[in-house]
């Protein structure tokens, strides 16, 4: 029977391998963004060990808390002597490896937007990592060397100068030198290289390092000279081997690269699902299709067990082969994820692509699941058939009880899905799983819902069936009736659109909501009205001197900046810490609890002002005191001082005075400076002087007013949405292929009525159309249930996210784009089967079988 | 009314209703008769007279509304779909009015189909003599497309008697056949009769298929109405004149 059902598959292949088709593009995509991950892992892990070869030990300073945007904590200058009289040390280097930005000589940066890069300095002797492939390293103050990569990208000769900028101004140099990293690329990443002197300079480091690199002498283990330099050194230094910090960052990479791949994965396996639909859908018209042929192994014997097995072996097949080529196209995902990345400015390095046996398991395992689960209800229902049907065309009715079961079924699935949603929504704990519990409430009320899409197949197809009746007469009535003649093939057909289309939905409402809030809170914290003054790419601190130099304009008022660190509360959790200047609130609006703008001013090194949440969260009020671990290892105790009312916004939870910021936290540059203009200035033409300065001297900074700031957030929201857009679309792709292969399908089973509509005289064009109808009606049924889902999705998570200031509003313009393009994608999907059908031989189809 | 007096399959006071209410429709009215081993028997009747629903209560594809039938020693209208299937592979052989050969396997691997669903290993000398009586040496491993209605049905028949059944019954076979294929398909049903000792028992509507059984049964309103040996081909037609 094995074999048989093999064989009966081979006969199939065609259709088989359209079905196989569902499987492969979502395991292409998940097996892709294994195979990307990995390859970068593996690119972040060869970059590192090649850049501590020559290294044995390295020392930097502790960071027990993980900053995103912020400065990272240094280690002393006065520690390098120690090392270097260590027994046991060869040679003992302080190094700088900061991030900045490069420029050439027209002003022009080097790179691309989001890609990293960092201003280092040159090492003595062997722990120097950097080959020079052309000229020499940097020997003086104005002298500086760059990669080989971005040097050819941004088509920069020898000699020519380069401006670099870090925590401080632009600065001139001459271009000496181009590097390369042993064999590895950089990927996207671009490194600058100075003198360590001036190195220190350019990132305001002077009398520090960001790491001391040590060899060892011959002879002398790695572990046993970190041993006796950590025995040297104090507390807030760490020491480790370099096999250890090579590890300790690849650790880093993974961490952050296992929120990429998560995401990514979601998308994979929104498409899983979606392609689950269509196999479902598949089989079960291929299983009614076969029933005469089951009915006929019956009587010669085969018993419902080996009808159960044939169909499912078919099933496992499918998936076996659809996981084999989904992995061979997970390669071809991996490039085409990369380029996506690429285009939206984010470089990631890679190296040749990397597929690891996890990719190779979770494939096959899933491909398998997927397709046996969503094959084991048509299946289930081949072994009713009965041996009598080998006679007849005979179609088992479906029994009164399944279909009670059934309901309780989905009505329990709906449920379950709603207390999860409900819970996710409402109980604590870390924003992973509260995601996971959201996102598996609204899986399960999905299906659950599936249930009864073939209730609502005839009420939406006759809604949208109408126009295309009242336009094109008889084809679109028949197109209708067509897509109601099997409600439940019809509307699993749909309800895979649905899905893709929901989330489209649910981001496009949620997007607009963030849009309308980032406007919001623009309007409302920057109550001043006057310029900000950020990183170009928004998020990053501006150099220091910045505020400073723009206080001189003419017509500037005041500036005020704020400093942020992410800190955590001993024993706690992350804490975002901002240090304003204490007239903040001439520019940005803040609303009291308790204390008061005197509080801000008046603030004390040892005192903190909190958020009423924070607050709250933690018992405190104000008298009260709390600690936090900062990012330089230490432990500062604050007393409350006041406290107002949290929103989004610039300000965190806890509000410090900016020289505790920058003694304590160690943050020294601002986040973003808020420039007031004198009265009776014109902000315009301050702001053109002011940007005009800026430019010149601090090219990383850029000033906006208020109206390009919120444009700016805005498209920051757009290229994530665009994101979302991009990776959903694999989600619809596939729902089309299930309306394609549904329609293909139900063509062949009428091969016969089509061959009696032509010889009665209907046109090959009329039947052309009344397919296409037929695919836009069932497209429409999946986008309008999409829609409403998308849209109720949306609304419920943003709850509990109006208390933090989050506004919700419906953009009913794009809702309605995306019906209509639903419409076209409809058409799309017909094209294929419609042509098929309308090419059916009259007199052949009408001897048919 | 044991299988023991020499009749294979024996039904007894056989009724069938379909539908209930004022809907309802007798296809069989307290019929009982039994089927002899080693016998060829036609079963005839006008559409509607009730044969096909005979023939597929006989072989447990239907059962009846009262009455039971006993085949080769076993009462079958109670037995479970389990049993049901057992019987199928032990017992039964089915030839179709379209043939009903699986378009993927070739002809031989259908001839086979029904040891390979049971698991058996097929007697190679068995199934040689089968391949040549139905006459398809050449054509063993062509596919049903590649043959024609003929050949394919007595690949049917063969694959009917692969597993020495009890009895084959036979649903219109030559339904779908011109007259010189079902002369073949006939001359096939009866050399397994005579040359292998088969049972046959066969629904058809055409007397010259008839006239190949030893016996001819007549249905009319779920009743029968006629029982004896078929004569010749024109005594059939004569006998259906009579009872229309």
């Amino acid at each position: 029977m094995t074999s048989l059902a093999l064989k009966s598959l081979w006969a199939r292949k065609v259709r088989a391998l359209t079905t196989t088709f569902a499987v492969v593009l979502g395991i292409a995509f998940v097996a892709g963004t294994y195979v990307l991950t990995d390859t970068i892992l593996a690119a972040f892990d060869e970059i590192f060990a090649e850049s501590l070869k020559g290294t044995s030990v390295v020392v930097t300073a502790k960071n027990p808390v993980e900053q995103e945007n912020s400065e990272v904590p240094t280690i002393s200058a006065g520690l390098l002597p120690r090392i270097q009289r260590t027994p046991g040390v060869e040679l003992a280097a302080g190094a700088i490896f900061t991030p900045g930005a490069f420029f050439d000589s027209e002003g022009d940066k080097i790179g691309s937007k989001f890609s990293p890069k960092f201003i280092s300095s040159t090492l003595p002797g062997k722990l120097e990592s950097l080959t020079y492939v052309d000229g020499h390293r940097p020997r003086g103050p104005t002298e500086a060397s760059i990669d080989k990569g971005a040097a050819e990208s941004s088509g920069l000769q020898l000699g020519e100068k380069i401006g670099l900028v870090s925590a401080g101004r632009l600065r001139q140099f001459e271009l000496v030198g181009f590097t390369r990293l042993g064999g590895a690329s950089f990927g996207g990443a671009s490194i600058a290289q100075v003198t360590l002197p001036t190195a220190q300079a350019l990132t305001h480091k002077r009398g520090r390092f960001d790491q001391i690199s040590v060899a060892a002498e011959p002879g002398v283990s790695p572990a046993a000279l970190k041993r006796r330099i950590a025995a040297q050194m104090p507390a807030s230094v760490r020491v480790e081997t370099a096999g250890e910090n090579a590890s300790r960052q690849s650790e880093k990479i993974d961490e952050s690269l296992g929120f990429f791949q998560t995401f990514l994965l979601v998308f994979g396996f929104i498409a899983v699902f979606v392609g689950s639909f269509l196999i479902f859908n598949t089989f079960s018209i291929t299983v009614a299709q076969r029933i005469s042929e089951f009915g006929m192994l019956r009587t010669l014997g085969a018993s419902r067990r080996q009808i159960l097995t044939s169909v499912m072996v078919e099933a496992v097949a499918i998936g076996l082969i659809g996981a084999l080529l989904g992995i061979a196209g997970g390669f071809v995902v991996a490039l085409g994820l990369n380029a996506l990345f690429e285009a939206l400015g984010i470089d990631l390095p890679t190296t040749s692509l990397v597929l690891e046996a996890r990719t190779v398991i979770v494939a096959l395992l899933v491909g398998v699941l997927v397709t046996v689960v969503a094959a084991f209800m048509p299946a289930l229902r081949s072994t009713r058939v009965p041996p009598i049907a080998a006679l007849h065309a005979f179609s088992p009715p479906p029994s009164r009880r399944r279909r009670r079961v059934a309901v309780v079924i989905s009505i329990l699935l709906a449920a379950l899905g709603l207390f999860l949603l409900v819970s996710g929504l409402t109980k604590g704990g870390g924003a992973g799983s509260r995601a996971a519990l959201v996102g598996g409430g609204a899986l399960l009320i999905v299906i659950g819902g599936s249930f009864y899409t073939p209730k609502l197949v005839p009420p939406i197809s006759n809604l949208a069936g109408w126009p295309l009746q009242r336009l094109r007469g008889l084809t679109g009535r028949l197109a209708r009736e067509n897509a109601q003649r099997n409600t439940s093939r019809t509307a699993i057909t749909a309800a895979a659109l649905m899905i893709g289309v929901a989330l489209v939905a649910f981001v496009t409402v949620f997007a607009a909501g963030l849009k309308s809030t980032v406007a919001q809170v623009v309007d409302e914290n920057f109550a001043g009205g006057g310029l900000v003054i950020q990183n170009t790419d928004g998020f990053s601190p501006i150099p220091a001197g910045v505020a400073g130099a723009a206080e001189q304009v003419p017509g500037v008022e005041s500036v005020q900046s704020i400093r942020s660190s992410k800190a955590k509360l001993v024993g706690g959790e992350d804490v975002q810490v901002a240090a304003p200047t204490p007239e903040i609130e001439m520019a940005v609006s803040l609303t009291w609890k308790a204390g008061g703008p005197t509080a801000l001013r008046n603030l004390g090194d040892g005192e903190a002002i909190v958020s009423d949440s924070f607050a709250s969260a933690n018992g405190l009020a104000v008298g009260d005191s709390f600690r936090l671990l900062t990012a330089r290892d230490a432990r500062p105790q604050f007393k409350v001082a006041g406290e107002f009312e949290s929103k989004l916004g610039v300000l965190g939870d806890v509000l410090v005075t900016q020289p505790v910021m920058a003694r304590a936290f160690g943050q020294r540059q601002d986040t973003s400076a808020f420039v007031l203009v004198e009265p009776g200035a014109d902000a315009a033409t301050v702001q053109a002087i002011l940007s005009k300065g800026i430019e010149i001297a601090f090219p990383i900074a850029e000033v906006l007013n208020q109206g390009e700031l919120k444009e700016d957030r805005e498209t920051q929201i757009g290229q994530l949405v665009n994101l979302f857009y991009g990776l959903l679309a694999l989600a619809v792709l596939i729902s089309l292929f299930g309306i394609a292969n549904t329609l293909a399908l139900s063509i062949h089973e009428r091969t016969r009525e089509l061959g009696m509509l032509r010889a009665i005289g209907m046109s090959r064009r009329q039947v052309r159309t009344m397919i296409r109808y037929e695919s836009v009606i069932t497209a429409l049924i999946g986008a309008v249930l999409g829609l409403v889902l998308g849209v109720i999705f949306a609304t419920l998570i943003a709850q509990p996210l109006k208390g933090e200031g989050f506004t919700l509003s419906y953009p009913v313009g794009s809702l309605i784009g995306l019906l209509l393009l639903a419409a076209i994608f409809g058409v799309l999907a017909a094209v294929l089967p419609a042509r098929r059908a309308a090419r059916l031989d009259v007199l052949e189809s009408l001897q048919y079988e | 009314m044991a299988g023991a007096n020499g009749q294979v399959v024996v039904a007894d006071q056989l009724s069938r209703r379909y539908g209930t209410g004022a809907a309802a429709v007798d296809a069989l009215v307290d019929v009982s008769t039994g089927f002899d081993r080693d016998r060829f028997t036609a079963i005839m009747g006008p559409s509607g007279s009730g044969k096909s629903t005979l023939m597929h209560i006989l072989a447990g594809l239907d059962r009846p509304t009262t009455g039971t039938v006993e085949l080769d020693g076993v009462e079958i209208t109670a037995l479970d779909d389990g049993e049901l299937t057992q019987l199928r592979r032990d017992k039964l052989g089915f030839v179709f009015q379209f043939f009903n050969l699986l378009p993927v396997l070739t002809a031989e691997e259908n001839l086979v189909l029904p040891l390979s669903i049971a698991g058996r290993k097929p007697d190679r000398e068995w199934v040689e003599q089968l391949i040549r009586t139905v006459g398809l040496e050449e054509r063993r491993s062509h596919r049903p497309a590649e043959l024609s209605g003929g050949q394919q049905q007595r690949v049917a028949v063969a694959r009917a008697l692969v597993s020495k059944p009890a009895v084959v019954f036979a649903d219109e076979p030559t339904g779908n056949l011109d007259s010189k294929a079902s002369e073949d398909v006939l001359q096939l049903l009866r050399r397994a009769v005579d040359e292998f000792g088969q049972t046959v028992v066969m629904v058809t509507h055409d007397p010259a298929a008839a006239a190949h059984a030893d016996r001819l049964i007549t249905l009319r309103d779920g009743r029968i109405v006629h029982d004896a040996a078929p004569g010749s081909a024109d005594d059939v037609i004569e006998l259906m004149k009579q009872l229309d």
